[in-house]
């Protein structure tokens, strides 16, 4: 295009404090992954446009550069829903006679919501820089991402629940809290009362459901993000089986409740067991992901996340 | 057509093909080891392990799977140990592992991981040590369990706190391997015993079979915890028993209690035990019905029992009452189980005798409260006649075999009170066997019953062996086997001795009573052993005759004694014993001489004649009885002349009367005898040495040769007379004259050629000529004494 319509600028944006910004991984929507700068919500935002002329001079109606964060929902491609837009003027419409580098700033934005990737809805963030022209503006985009921080739960109650089959299974699982941080652990345990099936095996699985449009036009898109054997074989009334799941290793998000009304992704964990005629019997529980704060600070070694000291103590035998 | 596989070519292909995976993942887990790419080697590992998920193979496949996987984590384990060696902290390796999807690899990973990082720092030790055992109750398929957790114990195994409390607390000390070991003990338990209620029924017993395989991987348990060398008696009774006994009880399975127990015994040491016998003994009361509790308990006994006996002195310490604990807790054990079998019972009882003999060798009443509580047993259970075949009646005999074994003193086994009651449980047979054995043992160590007391309960004791019992089978015994157990009797009325002549009597007479109540077929043997002993007695009278101003009397009465009792078998029918016996009594006593010695002589003698007359009828008896009544009178010397002529006039008139010529001509010839050195009062102890009554004798003899019709017996009785006329010749008698010799000689030699040519006459010859080269040699040297053969024609 440029070549037929004769762009002869070269765009090219740097942020500041480029070489020391953290990077982090998002899926493009093709499924690869791709590393992106990586900022918070009210960080300021700032760098240069340099523009690099391949020919003597260049005419231009206006140069301006926007951050942008969008919401793509893929069903509806013609309309992205813009929730941020901010513009930058870097030049008055004239006539570029040699390169030039152009400072910009966005002070303090507010970038509400978490930079995501999903099965129908992509929610990103990027800088573009526009040079305005006759026939076809010279345009330059560059994304970068978004996490958004939280702080620790003032309530994270455990979740705990008694559940079963009537004279057939009876179980009580514990986890420790409702609300979990992206490199948290999972502990708890699962607690048998009845048991008259042949249990298989017992495992745990996350999922994730992504929610996109409204009232009829509602999708949901379950996905399992890890599927983790807490059991083997078949246990006996009294057994109290350990649950440690640590979610660092996983593909994960922090909770998103209906972001700017068009979607939500939110997290459940599913126990299963099996029996040996491979019947599923399945309890599903939401929890809440967060992302705290990189401290930075990594353990090392062994941490103990010892099992549940609370719940039912096995009875006297 | 496919070829069915049968289970074991099955299981054999199964195995092969685990096998092959196992290989190619090592392989390449080794690869990338080697490379240090770890996480590679950590996914090829996990592969190699989720072989170990498989529920197709039999647990001995699957042991033989878990080895070869165990060898190559092996390798995985040093490269760890080594990375962190040098330095290399494999940040979060412990939180890493945990991500494996399937819950078999991750845990043997974890377990893998964890034993490194205790072992490159056991800061953390306590912990995680904690984590793990916990963390494998997500393991609850039984066979995958137990192999699981005994990878746990293998891999811990050299990296347990094993210090004191308040040493190191930081890395955990002996009480947190304890719990370690225990918690882990107890799950893999349950899952041992959770096999046997999975599966069809009908494979009960391949399932049975399948976990006494599995055992040892639960006991290895127990072997960990009594390899804690700080563990201290007083933690083991407060901390570790208490835990393990109430898993194995709970388990309610007698398979796993039956083990468990007797690997408690056999693991932990005899300190121990002696410690905790009250809660071990106690528990052994509450476990399941089929279970052996016999066995648990006899194992203990005999550790302990053992352990009494060592050398290193230490022994039972003295304030533990072991026997009074055991008696006790083994009656409640068997108050607690009302269907324990009676052999059981008894069993218990034995090993109970055993510990008291090898702990306590003196208490004699250890041993009889033990025999006490089995009367009382037997009695609570209203117990009779124990059929000889029956395992309790087995178990009986064992039981009352041990003091007499042990002892090897009837005396001491006398001293028993409940020894005897319980002889009444058995039937005949047993009680006979029992009484012979008995009695056996007393003959083995010659041991001596010095009282009458002692006598009357022994041989009341071994009653069947004495006298007819009620219960007794009537079919006769075999008479082999009863001759010699009569004659086993009439060795042991040897052993009836007394130090005491007085109380020797008594025992003579006691013995008589049992004796005499034996019937026709046994006295023959018990009473001439009582009469010998009687005589003996006599003996011991005439020894002591200056202590004792009364021994006159007792030998009179210890003389009627022998009388009655010599009469006891003639009224058996008897004939030759009696016969002997007055005889042997005349003889003594008339060597004791005692006041009335003389009239007993002879009314023995006289009692013994009778018997000859009366009941002896076979010619060739009656020769031989006579002859020894002839000899036995030749050898007395306390006969008067008054009592001595009709005596030796009865001898020969005895022999003259017997029916065939050859033994008349036999017997009168023996009597010439008592015509020459046969003794009276009157001759004062010399020989009456009467030529004349000899020579009639002889002569008369001759005379009844002569009327002998058959030759060869004739010349044999001339050759015998020649002999008794030489004898008496060389003793000086004078009626016998070289002229009487040279008669008969002649009258020989013309007779001998004449006899048909056969081995009597060639006997009869050789008699003859060593009588005639006799009489050449006294010819050609003569004694210088001794009379003279002048005239004698050779």
């Amino acid at each position: 295009m440029s070549f037929l319509f004769g762009s002869n600028a070269e765009i090219d944006i740097a942020l500041d404090g480029q070489a020391s910004r953290k990077q982090a991984e998002i899926k493009t929507e093709d499924g690869k992954k791709e590393k992106l700068y990586l900022y918070y919500d009210g960080e300021s935002v700032t760098g240069k446009v340099n523009i690099t002329l391949k020919g003597k001079k260049m005419e231009h109606q206006g140069i301006k550069i926007e951050f942008i964060g969008q919401i793509e929902l893929y069903y509806d491609r013609g309309n992205h829903h813009e929730f941020t837009s901010l513009v930058k003027e870097l030049a008055r419409p004239g006539e570029l006679t040699q390169s030039t580098t152009y400072d910009f700033d966005f002070v303090q934005v507010e970038k509400p919501y978490e930079s995501y990737t999903g099965a129908n809805v992509r929610l990103r963030y990027f800088l573009r820089v526009t040079i305005a022209k006759r026939l076809t503006d010279v345009t330059r985009e560059m994304d970068i991402i978004v996490h958004t921080l939280s702080q620790y739960p003032e309530m994270n109650n455990s979740i705990k629940m008694e559940v079963g089959i009537e004279d057939c299974l009876h179980i009580e699982f514990e986890y420790n809290k409702s609300k979990y941080h992206l490199k948290d652990v999972i502990v708890g345990k699962i607690y048998f009362l009845l048991v008259r099936i042949k249990i298989k095996h017992m495992e745990l699985a996350i999922i994730k459901r992504e929610t996109t449009g409204s009232g009829p036009n509602t999708f949901n898109e379950n996905e399992t993000i890890a599927k983790y054997e807490i059991m083997d074989g078949a246990p006996v009334r009294g057994e109290s089986i350990p649950i440690r799941l640590f979610l660092a290793g996983y593909d994960l998000t922090p909770t998103m409740r209906d972001i700017n009304k068009k979607f939500s992704v939110r997290y459940y964990l599913n126990l299963v067991l099996v029996d040996e005629e491979e019947r599923r019997y399945f309890k599903q529980q939401e929890i809440t992901l967060w992302r705290k704060p990189d401290k930075g600070k990594k353990s090392t070694g062994f941490v103990y996340h010892g099992p549940l000291q609370s719940g039912p103590q096995p009875p006297e035998t | 057509m496919t070829h069915q596989l049968s289970p074991q070519e099955e299981q054999e292909k199964l195995l092969d093909e685990a096998m092959q995976v196992v290989k190619v993942q090592s392989f390449q887990m080794k690869r990338c080891l080697d490379k240090a790419k770890l996480m590679d080697g950590l996914k090829h590992a996990s592969n190699m392990l989720s072989e170990l998920r498989t529920s197709m193979l039999s647990p001995k496949s699957y042991y033989e799977l878990y080895m070869a996987i165990c060898d190559e984590l092996r390798y995985l384990e040093q490269y760890l140990a080594d990375e962190f060696q040098k330095g290399h902290k494999v940040a979060d390796l412990y939180e890493l592992v945990q991500y494996a999807g399937n819950i078999i690899p991750r845990l043997y990973l974890l377990v893998t991981v964890g034993v490194v990082y205790i072992k490159a720092n056991d800061h953390n030790r306590k912990d995680i040590l904690k984590d793990l055992v916990e963390m494998c109750r997500g393991v609850q398929h039984p066979l995958r369990g137990l192999f699981l957790r005994n990878y746990l114990l293998q891999c811990t195994r050299n990296s347990l706190p094993d210090c004191q409390e308040g040493e190191e607390t930081q890395t955990g000390t002996v009480k947190d391997s304890i719990d370690f070991i225990l918690l882990n003990f107890a799950e893999m338990n349950k899952l041992w015993v959770r096999m046997q209620h999975q599966g069809h029924s009908r494979d009960r017993e391949k399932r049975e079979k399948e976990r006494l395989e599995l055992r040892i991987l639960v006991g290895t348990n127990l072997v960990r915890l009594s390899q804690l060398d700080t563990m201290v008696v007083d933690m083991y009774k407060k901390n570790v028993l208490p835990g393990v006994l109430e898993q194995t009880v709970s388990c309610r399975d007698y398979i796993a209690q039956e083990y468990l127990m007797e690997c408690i015994i056999q693991v932990f040491p005899d300190e121990f035990h002696l410690q905790t016998l009250n809660s071990f003994l106690k528990a052994c009361a509450d476990l399941h019905k089929l279970v052996n509790v016999k066995n648990i308990i006899i194992a203990l006994i005999d550790r302990l029992a053992l352990f009494a006996h060592r050398d290193d002195g230490s022994g039972i310490p003295s304030d533990i009452k072991l026997f009074d604990i055991f008696s006790q807790q083994v009656s409640s054990v068997i108050q607690a189980r009302e269907d324990m079998p009676t052999e059981d019972i008894v069993s218990l009882q034995v090993s109970l005798i055993n510990l008291a003999l090898k702990c306590y060798p003196d208490r004699v009443d250890y041993v009889d409260k033990v025999l006490e509580t089995t009367v009382e047993i037997f009695n609570r259970l209203n117990l009779e006649r124990l059929e000889s075949s029956s395992a309790v009646c087995k178990e009986l005999s064992r039981l009352l075999k041990i003091p007499v074994d042990n002892y090897n003193n009837l005396l001491t086994v006398l001293q028993l009170k409940h020894f005897a009651p319980l002889f009444e449980f058995f039937d005949y047979e047993s009680r006979k066997i029992m009484a012979a054995y008995v009695i056996n043992n007393a003959l083995e160590n010659s041991l001596y019953i010095p009282t009458q007391e002692q006598t009357d309960a022994v041989l009341t004791l071994v009653a069947p062996l004495v006298q007819d019992q009620n219960d007794q089978p009537q079919e006769e015994e075999d008479p082999e086997d009863f001759s010699e157990e009569q004659n086993m009797m009439g060795r042991f009325i040897n052993l009836l001795i007394s130090d005491d002549a007085d109380q020797q009597y008594m025992i003579l007479t006691t013995s008589r009573k049992h004796f005499g109540n034996g019937g026709n077929k046994r006295i023959k043997y018990t009473l001439p052993p009582l009469v010998f002993s009687a005589f003996q007695l006599a003996y011991r009278y005439r020894d002591i005759a200056e202590e004792d101003d009364k021994w006159e009397k007792k030998c009179q009465k210890i003389f009627t004694f022998c009388h009655q009792t010599i009469g006891a078998l003639i009224k058996a029918e008897l004939s030759e014993l009696p016969l002997r016996l007055f005889l042997q009594g005349a003889v003594t006593a008339g060597e004791i001489g005692f006041d009335n010695h003389e009239t007993v002589a002879y009314e023995f003698m006289s009692q013994a004649f009778s018997l000859y007359e009366d009941e002896i009828s076979d010619s060739r008896a009656q020769l031989a009885a006579i002859t020894l009544i002839i000899a036995t009178f030749e050898r007395m010397s306390c006969f008067g002349e008054e009592n001595h002529e009709p005596l030796r006039t009865q001898c020969a008139l005895a022999a003259s009367k017997l029916l065939k010529k050859p033994d008349q001509c036999r017997g009168v010839s023996t009597c010439s005898h008592l015509f020459w050195s046969g003794r009276t009062v009157e001759s004062e102890g010399k020989e009456i040495q009467d030529g004349k009554r000899v020579m009639e004798c002889l002569k008369k003899s001759l005379r009844i040769a002569n009327q002998c019709m058959d030759n060869s017996v004739q010349v044999q009785l001339f050759v015998e007379i020649l002999n008794r006329y030489i004898y008496f010749y060389e003793r000086g008698n004078d009626a016998v004259t070289v002229q009487v010799l040279n008669q008969l000689i002649e009258k020989i030699r013309e007779d001998l050629p004449n006899l048909e040519g056969n081995e009597e006459t060639e006997q009869i010859n050789k008699h003859f000529q060593n009588t005639i080269e006799h009489l050449r040699m006294k010819q050609e040297a003569p004694e210088s004494d001794g009379p003279a053969y002048d005239g004698l024609v050779l």
